[in-house]
């Protein structure tokens, strides 16, 4: 659908709404709805409404597929500002195409597994208040909330905003509706050598205070699960190095097929070229190896010799209950990373085979996520309370819907109000500086 | 040294001290065995924690934004 | 707390007394008794074991706790501020004993299961409306020198609650009700601290274990007359312990 006006278009499908673009929009705010009238049906039914159950003589697991989410959409941040990060500190220009849709990804990630947490509280406006008012240190959940949701968030925040800027200068010498917008956004821009220089330190800077506090970050989450000795299965040292890791792979992923459909549906096969794929595709498989590594040490270590309650455990998840779940994540984490080593080896990056990758290793990471939460808790009581149970409830099932909705809504929104890939002005004007 | 920079290094060094003070000597003590190790030592703590972290980074928005005199 | 396991029948007075006196909804039990099978037949033996909260000196709950809900008191007892608890349930995965209930539905609703209801006509013909559901007047009361809300149960949805050793009771210098409850005097109260304390002259030269000591969590519930119970101990018989399943 062509504007009305006869102003020129703006860039990257920015203003222009198009049939796709509408039908992607009405599917992301249809499962919105549904995810909310979910979360409506908990709020006024109380967490019954949810599979969840106590430990215990209740024989449920008190934790479970919304703390999984928590964990991902978090992991799935790691992505963009890694991306984005490396791209500054290595001069990565190749990448430049996919940075601005990884910041945009990280910080829609981030909201949402905040927002996974909301839905997991049984006094979720308690919750917003008490934290900030009574937080402790010393529980793992204080990294969580204050430098993963509150630090990491406005870091990201304030490094898109700022990596934007000049693009927002541009368009907003271009009569458009959006003018006012872009000329707020740009606050006073000006393309001057200084301001080009000082753009290039903060993001530098910023790039590398943001490294740290995402290690950090994913850690924090680790030690939500890798500190408690009284749970068999989660107590252990490579709990927050995992998290890194598989934060990584996920979010590497969907940074992939985020590249991919953003590169369809603005015809942007230039920008966004093979050898960008290819960089995200050695990424990936670097990550994925690692990550395999570290799969393979946790199934040697609880197969054995194991305790008696985690020899329990173990066979649950390599041969009972949870054994689809677990050979099913393995799976798509291992055929990812064959794939991805045959393209790396043959030097041949396909769009097609990176996208089916970036999807399977996400499903794997979901899967994986699932496991580390709820096995501990069904199986592995330490006292004999015996094997608890626990399956999503349809509430719990839409809320997830909503929840991957509202970041598809998200991301569709933005990329109508400002260009997912930074503007050709800025990376050739930049170039030149590199080279002078 | 510009203005610019000593205003970005000071919001730095207050954003990190906000940070280092609210969490080693605002918040909560690291101690399980007492109701004072429920409580932190500075109502809202936390907050500031927080408010370091914001603080701290917004000090590139201020280097970035600000205008020359 | 001591425990006696030679006494203890396994009667499960305890856990009655318990829900009487804390008004715990229905699956929810602060006390719980173990009835255990080890062995294989026609070698089996069988055991008591009851499960109060441990109320450890080095507590797992109050460590992960965010908001400091959960906390430990100078006295030994480690309670839950139903004010301040934000229902993360944090404290539930840490804690190895599971002890921990969380509030999935409102108050009102939580005793619908096995409560009378008060108004059903039928019932009103026979009480004439003179015996209101019961409710311990003592749990609405704030609680000790913090001044906090932190006994009972079920006093909002969405919060996490467990055995408080009648703190309510305690206050008044009485024994919690399993203690006073049970008819073969299974259990001890008291002040471990103390040489002279009914507990500590009851454990003297006694042999005794802890639940789960090697997690060095250093419980305060300190059982005699028994053994842990080992890893091939397995349940017997279970009370109702859904929640909210279909139609329970």
């Amino acid at each position: 659908m062509p504007t009305r006006d006869m102003r020129q278009p703006l860039p990257m499908g920015v203003g222009s709404l198009t049939r796709g673009w509408a039908a992607v929009l009405a599917l992301g705010v249809v499962g919105t709805v549904v995810g909310i009238v979910g979360y409506a049906v908990e709020r006024t039914q109380g967490m019954v409404a949810t599979g969840m159950r106590d430990l215990g003589t209740m024989q449920g697991a008190t934790w479970g597929i919304y703390i999984a989410l928590v964990v991902y959409f978090v992991g799935v941040s790691f992505a963009g500002i890694t991306v984005a990060a490396l791209i500054r500190l290595f001069r990565l220009d190749k990448l430049r195409g996919v940075a601005r849709m990884a910041e945009v990804l990280t910080v829609v990630a981030l909201i949402l597994g905040a927002l996974a947490i909301i839905v997991d509280l049984g006094q979720p406006v308690r919750g917003v208040i008490n934290l900030f008012r009574y937080a402790r240190p010393q529980s793992p959940f204080f990294g969580t909330f204050s430098l993963v949701i509150s630090g990491y968030l406005f870091a990201s925040l304030v490094y898109l905003y700022l990596t934007a800027r000049r693009d927002a200068a541009v368009l907003a010498r271009r009569p458009s509706r959006l003018q006012g917008f872009f000329r707020l956004w740009a606050a006073g821009y000006e393309d001057t050598p200084e301001q080009r220089a000082r753009d290039r330190r903060v993001t530098f800077w910023l790039a590398l205070a943001i490294l740290p506090l995402l290690v950090i970050a994913h850690s924090s989450l680790g030690f939500v699960f890798g500190l408690q000795v009284g749970r068999p299965g989660w107590f252990g040292t490579l709990q927050a190095p995992a998290f890194v890791v598989l934060a990584g792979v996920s979010g590497v992923g969907h940074i992939i097929v985020l590249a991919a459909i953003v590169r369809k549906a603005l015809g942007l096969e230039r920008r966004i070229g093979r050898d960008a794929f290819g960089w995200l595709g050695l990424f990936l498989l670097g990550l994925l190896a690692t990550y395999l590594y570290f799969v393979v040490v946790e199934v040697l270590t609880i197969i054995y010799q194991p305790g008696v309650i985690e020899q329990r455990l173990s066979e649950a998840l390599l041969s009972g209950t949870y054994a689809w779940l677990f050979w099913g994540s393995v799976a798509t984490l291992v055929v990812p990373f064959l794939i991805l080593a045959w393209m790396a080896l043959t030097r041949t990056w396909r769009v097609g085979w990176l996208v089916t990758s970036g999807i399977l290793v996400n499903l794997g990471a979901i899967g994986k996520r699932y496991l580390i939460v709820v096995p501990s808790q069904t199986h592995g009581q330490l006292l004999p309370y015996g094997v608890g149970s626990y399956t999503p409830s349809l509430v719990e099932l839409a809320v997830t819907v909503g929840l991957f909705s509202l970041g598809a809504v998200l991301i569709t929104l933005f990329m109508k109000v400002f260009p997912i890939v930074d503007l050709e002005t800025e990376a050739s004007t930049e170039l030149e500086e590199v080279s002078a | 040294m510009t203005k610019r920079g000593v205003v970005t290094i000071g919001m730095i060094l207050v954003g990190a001290v906000l940070m280092v003070w609210s969490y080693f000597v605002g918040a909560a003590p690291w101690c399980a065995t007492g109701v004072e190790c429920s409580n932190p030592r500075v109502e809202w703590a936390p907050a500031l924690f927080v408010l370091g972290v914001v603080v701290a980074f917004s000090s590139a928005l201020y280097y970035s934004i600000a205008k020359d005199k | 707390m001591a425990i006696d396991l030679d006494r203890c029948q396994g009667c499960r007075a305890c856990v009655e007394a318990c829900k009487i006196e804390n008004n715990t909804p229905s699956a929810v039990f602060w006390m719980y008794v173990f009835r255990l099978e080890e062995g294989t037949y026609p070698d089996t033996s069988i055991s008591f074991l009851p499960r109060p909260c441990q109320h450890c000196h080095n507590p797992p709950c109050v460590k992960v706790c965010p908001t400091g809900a959960r906390f430990h008191r100078d006295d030994g007892i480690v309670l839950t501020d139903f004010d301040r608890c934000i229902g993360c349930r944090y404290c539930e995965v840490a804690c190895p004993y599971g002890v921990n209930f969380f509030n999935w539905r409102k108050p009102e609703q939580a005793f619908a299961d096995y409560q009378l209801k008060m108004d059903d006509p039928d019932l009103a013909a026979v009480t004439g409306g003179l015996i209101p559901p019961y409710r311990n007047p003592d749990l609405d009361e704030l609680q000790g020198d913090e001044q906090r809300r932190t006994a009972g149960s079920a006093h909002y949805k969405g919060v996490v609650e467990k055995c408080t050793f009648c703190v309510q009771r305690v206050e008044k210098g009485l024994d919690p009700a399993c203690v006073v409850t049970c008819p073969v005097e299974a259990l001890v109260f008291g002040d471990l601290e103390d040489p002279n304390s009914p507990v500590s002259t009851y454990l003297r030269g006694r042999d005794q274990f802890k639940l789960l000591e090697e997690l060095g969590t250093d419980p305060s519930v300190i059982y005699v007359g028994g053994t842990p119970p080992t890893p091939d101990a397995r349940e017997i018989e279970r009370p109702m312990t859904g929640v909210g399943n279909a139609n329970a």
